[in-house]
């Protein structure tokens, strides 16, 4: 699924704003990542830094941080969770969030409460494409993704 | 790798006094990518627009301006750092230097103070930067 060139997975979480996507793994965690939208509005990534291990992020404190040319800002969180694990891919080559946003995961998180409870602030499927659309749309929103 | 990790360092307050304006437009753009950034970083970040920074709140400006031929406008950059949760505050007393109203200024602004209430951010916050 896309729009305005952006794709979209359905199988995921989105937040109200579609800038985060959201995976449940087996282990009580969830991975979180930017979407294609949200690499598209940052442009060519220069840096991501990840809240260390174990530190707990409380709803509204970031994640991580994002630095590109022309665009500085956080990786939203919208769940109280600790930081389990980041990825030392994109933290060694965070252009990977511009090649393949869905594949490049930024952190992996375990929720204070349980995963159920907080996927509950996201939207998935034909809902969250509701929003996806809706912002791709609004804020005339057309998707590029970056080159190797 | 370890700088690849943001450490917590306490929730500090930041104060950006920005006194550049269209005059100097390639000065516009760095003071509120700073100010998302720390945002981000947990730090309490206000941006205090005085001297020719009030210019780029008027209604109009910031719209039309970018810090290098056919960058990104300025008032992109302004509405990063409040998503970011930058507090945008405007200098009253350099409002009529600029014959600029305070009821024409762009909806991005949280204040328009006065110039104690500068000095008192200046006195009470853990780091202060000028642009």
């Amino acid at each position: 699924m896309e729009c305005n060139g952006c794709e979209f997975r359905a199988e995921l979480y989105y937040d109200r704003e579609c800038q985060i996507w959201v995976r449940r793994e087996g282990d009580g965690t969830l991975t979180v990542g930017m979407t294609d939208i949200s690499q598209s509005i940052a442009g060519k990534i220069l840096h991501v830094r990840v809240r260390r291990p174990g530190t707990r992020r409380p709803v509204g404190k970031p994640v991580a941080t994002i630095e590109s040319g022309k665009w500085a800002g956080p990786v939203p969180n919208v769940f109280d969770c600790v930081i389990d694990l980041a990825n030392e891919d994109v933290l060694e080559d965070p252009n990977l969030l511009n090649i393949e946003p869905y594949e490049a995961w930024i952190a992996r998180v375990r929720p204070v409460a349980s995963v159920d409870v907080a996927l509950e602030k996201l939207s998935t499927g034909d809902a969250a494409f509701e929003l996806y659309r809706q912002r791709c749309l609004r804020d005339d929103i057309h998707c590029e993704r970056g080159m190797r | 790798m370890s700088d690849h990790y943001l450490e917590d360092q306490g929730e500090k307050s930041v104060v950006i006094v920005m006194t550049s304006g269209p005059s100097t437009a390639h000065r516009c753009a760095t003071p509120f990518y700073l100010g998302a950034l720390l945002s981000s970083m947990d730090a309490e970040v206000k941006i205090f627009c005085t001297m020719e920074a009030v210019r780029l709140m008027q209604v109009g400006v910031a719209e039309n301006l970018s810090a290098m031929a056919g960058g990104k406008r300025i008032i992109d950059f302004i509405r990063d750092a409040k998503n970011a949760g930058v507090e945008i505050h405007v200098c009253r007393p350099a409002l009529p230097g600029y014959e600029i109203e305070a009821d024409n200024l762009i909806e991005e602004v949280d204040a328009v103070a006065s110039a104690g209430d500068l000095a008192d951010l200046i006195l009470s916050v853990d780091r202060l930067l000028f642009f």
